[in-house]
Protein backbone atom coordinates (compact mmCIF):
# COMPACT_ATOMS: atom_id res chain seq x y z
CA UNK A 1 0.00 0.00 0.00
CA UNK A 2 1.65 3.29 -0.95
CA UNK A 3 1.93 5.95 1.80
CA UNK A 4 -0.37 8.52 1.64
CA UNK A 5 -3.59 6.82 0.64
CA UNK A 6 -6.50 8.97 0.91
CA UNK A 7 -8.65 8.33 3.59
CA UNK A 8 -12.22 6.88 1.84
CA UNK A 9 -15.48 7.09 3.83
CA UNK A 10 -18.01 5.79 0.84
CA UNK A 11 -21.70 7.34 1.42
CA UNK A 12 -24.88 5.86 0.53
CA UNK A 13 -25.77 6.72 -3.21
CA UNK A 14 -29.97 7.37 -2.41
CA UNK A 15 -29.17 10.04 0.97
CA UNK A 16 -25.72 10.81 1.42
CA UNK A 17 -25.25 8.77 5.14
CA UNK A 18 -22.09 6.76 5.65
CA UNK A 19 -22.20 3.45 3.61
CA UNK A 20 -22.62 0.10 5.33
CA UNK A 21 -22.77 -2.14 2.25
CA UNK A 22 -21.23 -1.90 -1.71
CA UNK A 23 -23.10 -4.00 -4.01
CA UNK A 24 -21.06 -4.95 -6.51
CA UNK A 25 -23.54 -6.06 -8.89
CA UNK A 26 -25.24 -3.15 -8.86
CA UNK A 27 -22.11 -1.19 -7.87
CA UNK A 28 -24.24 0.90 -5.76
CA UNK A 29 -23.16 1.92 -1.89
CA UNK A 30 -25.97 1.54 0.79
CA UNK A 31 -26.81 3.19 4.36
CA UNK A 32 -28.62 0.65 6.98
CA UNK A 33 -31.68 2.56 6.34
CA UNK A 34 -31.81 1.67 2.32
CA UNK A 35 -29.98 -1.66 2.51
CA UNK A 36 -32.95 -2.51 4.95
CA UNK A 37 -35.84 -0.42 2.62
CA UNK A 38 -34.20 -2.16 -0.57
CA UNK A 39 -34.09 -5.90 0.60
CA UNK A 40 -37.93 -5.06 2.20
CA UNK A 41 -38.85 -4.26 -1.63
CA UNK A 42 -37.21 -6.81 -3.20
CA UNK A 43 -39.05 -9.41 -1.03
CA UNK A 44 -42.53 -7.32 -2.11
CA UNK A 45 -41.25 -7.63 -5.97
CA UNK A 46 -40.25 -11.02 -5.61
CA UNK A 47 -43.78 -11.85 -3.69
CA UNK A 48 -45.41 -10.29 -6.98
CA UNK A 49 -44.20 -11.35 -9.48
CA UNK A 50 -43.94 -14.53 -8.78
CA UNK A 51 -47.81 -14.55 -7.54
CA UNK A 52 -46.70 -15.85 -4.35
CA UNK A 53 -49.07 -14.34 -2.90
CA UNK A 54 -53.07 -14.15 -2.91
CA UNK A 55 -56.04 -12.37 -0.54
CA UNK A 56 -57.39 -14.97 1.70
CA UNK A 57 -54.13 -16.99 2.31
CA UNK A 58 -52.64 -18.55 5.13
CA UNK A 59 -48.69 -18.92 4.75
CA UNK A 60 -46.87 -21.06 7.01
CA UNK A 61 -43.55 -19.66 7.51
CA UNK A 62 -40.67 -22.50 8.44
CA UNK A 63 -39.03 -20.37 11.29
CA UNK A 64 -35.90 -22.46 12.12
CA UNK A 65 -34.51 -19.47 14.63
CA UNK A 66 -31.56 -18.77 12.33
CA UNK A 67 -31.06 -15.68 10.59
CA UNK A 68 -32.85 -16.93 6.94
CA UNK A 69 -36.04 -17.39 8.84
CA UNK A 70 -36.27 -14.89 11.21
CA UNK A 71 -35.39 -12.20 8.96
CA UNK A 72 -38.12 -13.98 6.57
CA UNK A 73 -41.01 -13.66 8.72
CA UNK A 74 -39.81 -9.79 10.29
CA UNK A 75 -39.71 -9.07 6.70
CA UNK A 76 -42.84 -10.61 5.56
CA UNK A 77 -44.68 -9.13 8.70
CA UNK A 78 -44.05 -6.02 7.77
CA UNK A 79 -45.15 -6.17 3.71
CA UNK A 80 -47.92 -8.52 3.60
CA UNK A 81 -50.51 -6.50 5.79
CA UNK A 82 -49.43 -3.45 3.58
CA UNK A 83 -50.50 -5.28 0.50
CA UNK A 84 -52.22 -8.54 1.15
CA UNK A 85 -55.41 -9.59 2.90
CA UNK A 86 -53.79 -12.80 3.94
CA UNK A 87 -52.59 -14.52 7.68
CA UNK A 88 -49.03 -15.40 8.75
CA UNK A 89 -48.58 -18.52 11.09
CA UNK A 90 -45.01 -19.24 12.26
CA UNK A 91 -43.83 -22.86 11.92
CA UNK A 92 -41.09 -24.35 14.09
CA UNK A 93 -40.33 -27.96 13.56
CA UNK A 94 -37.59 -29.58 16.58
CA UNK A 95 -35.18 -32.12 15.39
CA UNK A 96 -34.15 -33.06 18.43
CA UNK A 97 -30.97 -31.77 18.52
CA UNK A 98 -28.92 -31.85 21.90
CA UNK A 99 -27.33 -28.22 22.95
CA UNK A 100 -27.91 -26.59 20.15
CA UNK A 101 -32.07 -26.62 19.51
CA UNK A 102 -33.31 -25.28 22.42
CA UNK A 103 -31.09 -21.76 22.20
CA UNK A 104 -32.45 -21.30 18.38
CA UNK A 105 -36.23 -22.20 19.44
CA UNK A 106 -35.85 -20.00 22.14
CA UNK A 107 -35.02 -17.05 19.34
CA UNK A 108 -37.87 -18.51 17.51
CA UNK A 109 -40.24 -17.96 20.58
CA UNK A 110 -38.92 -14.52 21.35
CA UNK A 111 -39.33 -13.06 17.67
CA UNK A 112 -42.75 -14.51 17.39
CA UNK A 113 -43.78 -12.84 20.33
CA UNK A 114 -42.63 -9.64 19.64
CA UNK A 115 -43.66 -9.50 15.87
CA UNK A 116 -47.39 -10.72 17.45
CA UNK A 117 -47.84 -13.70 15.24
CA UNK A 118 -49.04 -17.17 15.84
CA UNK A 119 -46.67 -19.68 16.48
CA UNK A 120 -46.85 -23.43 15.95
CA UNK A 121 -43.77 -25.51 17.25
CA UNK A 122 -43.59 -29.43 15.91
CA UNK A 123 -41.05 -31.96 16.81
CA UNK A 124 -39.52 -34.81 15.16
CA UNK A 125 -40.49 -36.96 18.64
CA UNK A 126 -44.18 -36.77 18.02
CA UNK A 127 -44.77 -36.45 14.40
CA UNK A 128 -42.22 -39.86 13.78
CA UNK A 129 -41.26 -41.18 17.48
CA UNK A 130 -37.90 -40.21 17.08
CA UNK A 131 -35.33 -37.26 17.62
CA UNK A 132 -32.72 -36.72 15.03
CA UNK A 133 -29.90 -37.26 17.41
CA UNK A 134 -31.17 -40.94 18.69
CA UNK A 135 -31.69 -41.45 14.99
CA UNK A 136 -28.39 -41.05 13.60
CA UNK A 137 -26.84 -42.89 16.86
CA UNK A 138 -28.65 -45.87 15.19
CA UNK A 139 -27.94 -45.39 12.03
CA UNK A 140 -25.27 -44.34 10.31
CA UNK A 141 -26.76 -41.71 8.06
CA UNK A 142 -26.00 -38.54 6.52
CA UNK A 143 -27.30 -36.53 8.86
CA UNK A 144 -27.84 -33.06 6.36
CA UNK A 145 -30.19 -35.99 4.20
CA UNK A 146 -31.90 -37.64 6.77
CA UNK A 147 -32.69 -33.94 8.28
CA UNK A 148 -33.75 -32.18 4.88
CA UNK A 149 -36.05 -34.98 3.89
CA UNK A 150 -38.08 -35.71 7.85
CA UNK A 151 -37.85 -31.82 8.03
CA UNK A 152 -39.62 -30.99 5.20
CA UNK A 153 -42.09 -33.45 6.05
CA UNK A 154 -42.79 -32.05 9.06
CA UNK A 155 -42.97 -28.59 7.75
CA UNK A 156 -45.78 -30.09 5.26
CA UNK A 157 -47.53 -31.85 7.74
CA UNK A 158 -47.72 -28.75 10.53
CA UNK A 159 -48.94 -26.85 7.69
CA UNK A 160 -51.92 -28.38 6.81
CA UNK A 161 -52.56 -28.87 10.17
CA UNK A 162 -53.28 -25.42 10.70
CA UNK A 163 -54.81 -25.82 7.28
CA UNK A 164 -52.12 -23.17 5.46
CA UNK A 165 -52.21 -22.27 2.18
CA UNK A 166 -48.80 -21.75 1.21
CA UNK A 167 -45.55 -22.01 2.78
CA UNK A 168 -42.75 -19.73 3.17
CA UNK A 169 -39.12 -20.60 3.47
CA UNK A 170 -36.26 -18.76 3.94
CA UNK A 171 -34.08 -20.26 1.07
CA UNK A 172 -31.59 -17.82 -0.28
CA UNK A 173 -29.77 -16.35 -3.33
CA UNK A 174 -26.48 -18.20 -2.21
CA UNK A 175 -28.54 -21.32 -1.04
CA UNK A 176 -29.78 -21.43 -4.76
CA UNK A 177 -26.90 -21.49 -6.81
CA UNK A 178 -25.38 -23.37 -4.63
CA UNK A 179 -27.84 -26.16 -5.05
CA UNK A 180 -27.64 -26.00 -8.89
CA UNK A 181 -23.99 -26.27 -8.74
CA UNK A 182 -24.16 -29.43 -6.51
CA UNK A 183 -26.81 -30.95 -8.74
CA UNK A 184 -24.43 -30.53 -11.73
CA UNK A 185 -21.21 -31.80 -9.60
CA UNK A 186 -23.30 -34.79 -8.98
CA UNK A 187 -24.47 -35.44 -12.52
CA UNK A 188 -28.21 -35.06 -11.13
CA UNK A 189 -30.29 -34.39 -13.93
CA UNK A 190 -33.30 -35.52 -12.10
CA UNK A 191 -33.14 -33.10 -9.40
CA UNK A 192 -32.10 -30.59 -11.47
CA UNK A 193 -34.78 -30.70 -13.41
CA UNK A 194 -37.30 -30.99 -10.72
CA UNK A 195 -39.21 -28.04 -10.14
CA UNK A 196 -41.73 -28.04 -7.13
CA UNK A 197 -43.07 -24.88 -7.25
CA UNK A 198 -45.18 -25.93 -10.44
CA UNK A 199 -46.31 -28.93 -9.13
CA UNK A 200 -50.06 -28.66 -7.96
CA UNK A 201 -51.02 -32.59 -6.88
CA UNK A 202 -53.64 -33.38 -4.72
CA UNK A 203 -52.31 -32.93 -1.25
CA UNK A 204 -49.45 -30.71 -2.38
CA UNK A 205 -49.54 -27.38 -0.48
CA UNK A 206 -47.50 -24.64 -2.55
CA UNK A 207 -43.91 -23.67 -1.59
CA UNK A 208 -42.51 -20.12 -1.70
CA UNK A 209 -39.23 -18.85 -1.44
CA UNK A 210 -39.57 -14.94 -0.93
CA UNK A 211 -35.94 -14.38 -0.41
CA UNK A 212 -34.74 -15.85 -3.32
CA UNK A 213 -33.39 -12.48 -4.70
CA UNK A 214 -31.44 -11.80 -1.82
CA UNK A 215 -27.80 -12.89 -0.89
CA UNK A 216 -26.78 -14.01 3.00
CA UNK A 217 -24.53 -11.35 3.31
CA UNK A 218 -27.56 -8.86 2.87
CA UNK A 219 -29.75 -10.92 5.06
CA UNK A 220 -26.99 -11.36 8.03
CA UNK A 221 -26.70 -7.54 7.94
CA UNK A 222 -30.43 -6.82 8.17
CA UNK A 223 -30.48 -9.18 11.09
CA UNK A 224 -27.61 -7.14 12.52
CA UNK A 225 -29.28 -4.00 11.59
CA UNK A 226 -32.59 -4.69 13.37
CA UNK A 227 -31.78 -6.71 15.93
CA UNK A 228 -33.29 -9.72 14.74
CA UNK A 229 -31.39 -12.69 16.09
CA UNK A 230 -27.69 -12.40 18.09
CA UNK A 231 -25.21 -14.91 17.88
CA UNK A 232 -26.97 -18.26 17.28
CA UNK A 233 -24.91 -21.69 17.77
CA UNK A 234 -23.63 -23.41 14.42
CA UNK A 235 -25.90 -26.85 14.14
CA UNK A 236 -23.71 -29.15 15.40
CA UNK A 237 -24.23 -31.21 12.64
CA UNK A 238 -23.34 -28.58 10.07
CA UNK A 239 -23.97 -28.65 6.40
CA UNK A 240 -22.30 -31.39 4.27
CA UNK A 241 -18.62 -31.05 3.81
CA UNK A 242 -19.55 -31.00 -0.33
CA UNK A 243 -21.97 -27.95 0.65
CA UNK A 244 -19.48 -26.09 2.18
CA UNK A 245 -16.61 -26.53 -0.06
CA UNK A 246 -19.06 -25.87 -2.99
CA UNK A 247 -20.20 -22.32 -1.02
CA UNK A 248 -16.45 -21.55 -0.69
CA UNK A 249 -16.26 -21.60 -4.86
CA UNK A 250 -19.48 -20.22 -4.97
CA UNK A 251 -18.50 -17.06 -3.19
CA UNK A 252 -15.04 -17.08 -4.88
CA UNK A 253 -16.97 -17.15 -8.20
CA UNK A 254 -19.12 -14.23 -6.96
CA UNK A 255 -16.40 -12.33 -5.83
CA UNK A 256 -14.68 -11.82 -9.17
CA UNK A 257 -17.43 -12.41 -11.25
CA UNK A 258 -20.33 -9.84 -9.77
CA UNK A 259 -24.05 -11.67 -10.73
CA UNK A 260 -22.70 -14.70 -11.37
CA UNK A 261 -24.82 -16.72 -9.02
CA UNK A 262 -27.71 -14.87 -10.06
CA UNK A 263 -26.87 -15.83 -13.67
CA UNK A 264 -26.62 -19.20 -12.43
CA UNK A 265 -29.88 -19.31 -11.17
CA UNK A 266 -31.36 -17.30 -14.21
CA UNK A 267 -30.36 -20.16 -16.67
CA UNK A 268 -31.13 -22.71 -14.56
CA UNK A 269 -34.84 -21.41 -14.49
CA UNK A 270 -34.25 -21.05 -18.65
CA UNK A 271 -33.42 -24.89 -18.70
CA UNK A 272 -36.45 -25.79 -16.45
CA UNK A 273 -38.64 -23.79 -19.14
CA UNK A 274 -37.44 -25.26 -22.12
CA UNK A 275 -37.44 -28.94 -20.25
CA UNK A 276 -41.13 -28.56 -19.28
CA UNK A 277 -41.76 -28.46 -22.89
CA UNK A 278 -39.74 -31.03 -24.08
CA UNK A 279 -39.94 -33.85 -21.02
CA UNK A 280 -43.31 -35.32 -20.02
CA UNK A 281 -43.79 -35.16 -16.67
CA UNK A 282 -43.13 -38.76 -14.79
CA UNK A 283 -46.21 -39.74 -13.25
CA UNK A 284 -47.31 -38.81 -9.74
CA UNK A 285 -48.23 -41.37 -7.05
CA UNK A 286 -49.56 -40.75 -3.87
CA UNK A 287 -47.34 -42.60 -0.57
CA UNK A 288 -49.03 -45.52 0.24
CA UNK A 289 -48.10 -45.09 4.07
CA UNK A 290 -48.99 -40.98 4.38
CA UNK A 291 -50.84 -39.87 0.91
CA UNK A 292 -48.16 -37.16 0.17
CA UNK A 293 -47.38 -36.68 -3.57
CA UNK A 294 -44.48 -39.01 -4.53
CA UNK A 295 -42.73 -40.65 -7.20
CA UNK A 296 -42.52 -44.29 -5.58
CA UNK A 297 -44.65 -46.34 -3.93
CA UNK A 298 -43.71 -44.43 -0.77
CA UNK A 299 -42.55 -40.82 -0.15
CA UNK A 300 -38.91 -40.44 0.62
CA UNK A 301 -39.81 -39.84 4.61
CA UNK A 302 -41.97 -42.86 5.25
CA UNK A 303 -39.33 -44.89 3.40
CA UNK A 304 -36.68 -43.91 5.81
CA UNK A 305 -38.52 -44.32 8.67
CA UNK A 306 -40.05 -47.78 7.53
CA UNK A 307 -36.14 -48.76 6.68
CA UNK A 308 -35.08 -47.63 10.33
CA UNK A 309 -38.26 -49.40 11.81
CA UNK A 310 -37.52 -52.96 10.01
CA UNK A 311 -33.93 -52.90 11.36
CA UNK A 312 -34.68 -52.07 14.83
CA UNK B 1 -4.57 -0.78 14.06
CA UNK B 2 -5.74 -3.51 15.79
CA UNK B 3 -7.23 -6.31 13.73
CA UNK B 4 -9.64 -8.56 15.01
CA UNK B 5 -10.40 -11.92 12.96
CA UNK B 6 -13.63 -14.47 13.13
CA UNK B 7 -11.83 -17.23 14.95
CA UNK B 8 -10.52 -14.40 17.89
CA UNK B 9 -6.89 -14.13 16.90
CA UNK B 10 -6.07 -10.78 16.95
CA UNK B 11 -2.91 -8.90 14.95
CA UNK B 12 -1.34 -5.83 14.53
CA UNK B 13 -1.56 -4.09 11.45
CA UNK B 14 0.51 -0.75 11.46
CA UNK B 15 -1.26 2.97 10.59
CA UNK B 16 -1.08 3.24 7.34
CA UNK B 17 -4.20 3.81 5.41
CA UNK B 18 -6.07 0.64 3.27
CA UNK B 19 -8.77 -0.69 2.34
CA UNK B 20 -11.09 -3.28 4.06
CA UNK B 21 -10.56 -4.91 0.55
CA UNK B 22 -7.06 -5.28 0.71
CA UNK B 23 -6.74 -6.08 4.23
CA UNK B 24 -9.52 -9.47 3.83
CA UNK B 25 -7.82 -10.62 0.64
CA UNK B 26 -4.08 -10.27 2.12
CA UNK B 27 -5.78 -12.65 5.04
CA UNK B 28 -7.24 -14.65 2.34
CA UNK B 29 -10.83 -13.74 3.44
CA UNK B 30 -13.33 -13.44 1.12
CA UNK B 31 -14.95 -10.06 1.47
CA UNK B 32 -18.54 -11.98 0.68
CA UNK B 33 -18.01 -14.19 3.29
CA UNK B 34 -17.30 -11.59 5.99
CA UNK B 35 -18.63 -8.40 7.84
CA UNK B 36 -16.70 -5.55 8.84
CA UNK B 37 -16.80 -3.04 11.50
CA UNK B 38 -14.62 -0.03 12.83
CA UNK B 39 -14.76 1.10 15.96
CA UNK B 40 -18.00 -1.06 16.18
CA UNK B 41 -19.89 0.56 13.19
CA UNK B 42 -20.19 -1.65 9.93
CA UNK B 43 -18.33 -0.41 6.87
CA UNK B 44 -18.26 -1.47 2.97
CA UNK B 45 -15.25 -3.04 1.72
CA UNK B 46 -14.40 -0.17 -0.28
CA UNK B 47 -14.18 1.96 2.74
CA UNK B 48 -10.21 2.31 4.24
CA UNK B 49 -8.79 1.95 8.14
CA UNK B 50 -6.12 3.55 9.39
CA UNK B 51 -4.34 4.83 12.03
CA UNK B 52 -5.92 3.54 15.79
CA UNK B 53 -8.54 1.86 14.19
CA UNK B 54 -10.18 -0.92 15.71
CA UNK B 55 -11.46 -3.62 13.39
CA UNK B 56 -13.30 -6.63 13.44
CA UNK B 57 -14.40 -9.05 11.11
CA UNK B 58 -17.22 -11.16 11.78
CA UNK B 59 -18.19 -14.61 9.55
CA UNK B 60 -21.66 -14.36 7.86
CA UNK B 61 -23.23 -17.20 9.42
CA UNK B 62 -24.72 -19.86 7.98
CA UNK B 63 -28.21 -21.66 7.54
CA UNK B 64 -31.59 -21.10 8.91
ZN1 LIG C 1 -29.21 5.86 2.32
ZN1 LIG D 1 -45.22 -40.93 3.09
Amino acid sequence: MPAGKKECIPTCDNCGDPAIFFDPGLQRHLCERHLCLGLEHRVTRALTRHNMVSDGDRIAVGLSGGKDSSVLLSVLSLVIPEHWDAEIIAVTVDEGIAGYREETIQSAVSLTQQLGIPHHIVSFQSLFGTTLDSLLIAHPLRACTACGILRKKALSDAAREIAATSIATGHNLDDAAQSVLMNYFRGDFERLLRDSSSREERGFIRRIKPLHEVNEKEITLYSMIKGITGLLPECPYATTAFRAEVRTLQAAIEYHYPGASRRIITGQESLNEQAKKTIRPGTVSYCASCGDPCSGPVCQACGLLAGLNKRD
Amino acid sequence: MRLQLPDGTIRDIGREVKTVAALLTGCNINPLEVIVTKNGRLIPEDATVSGNDEVRVFLVAHGG
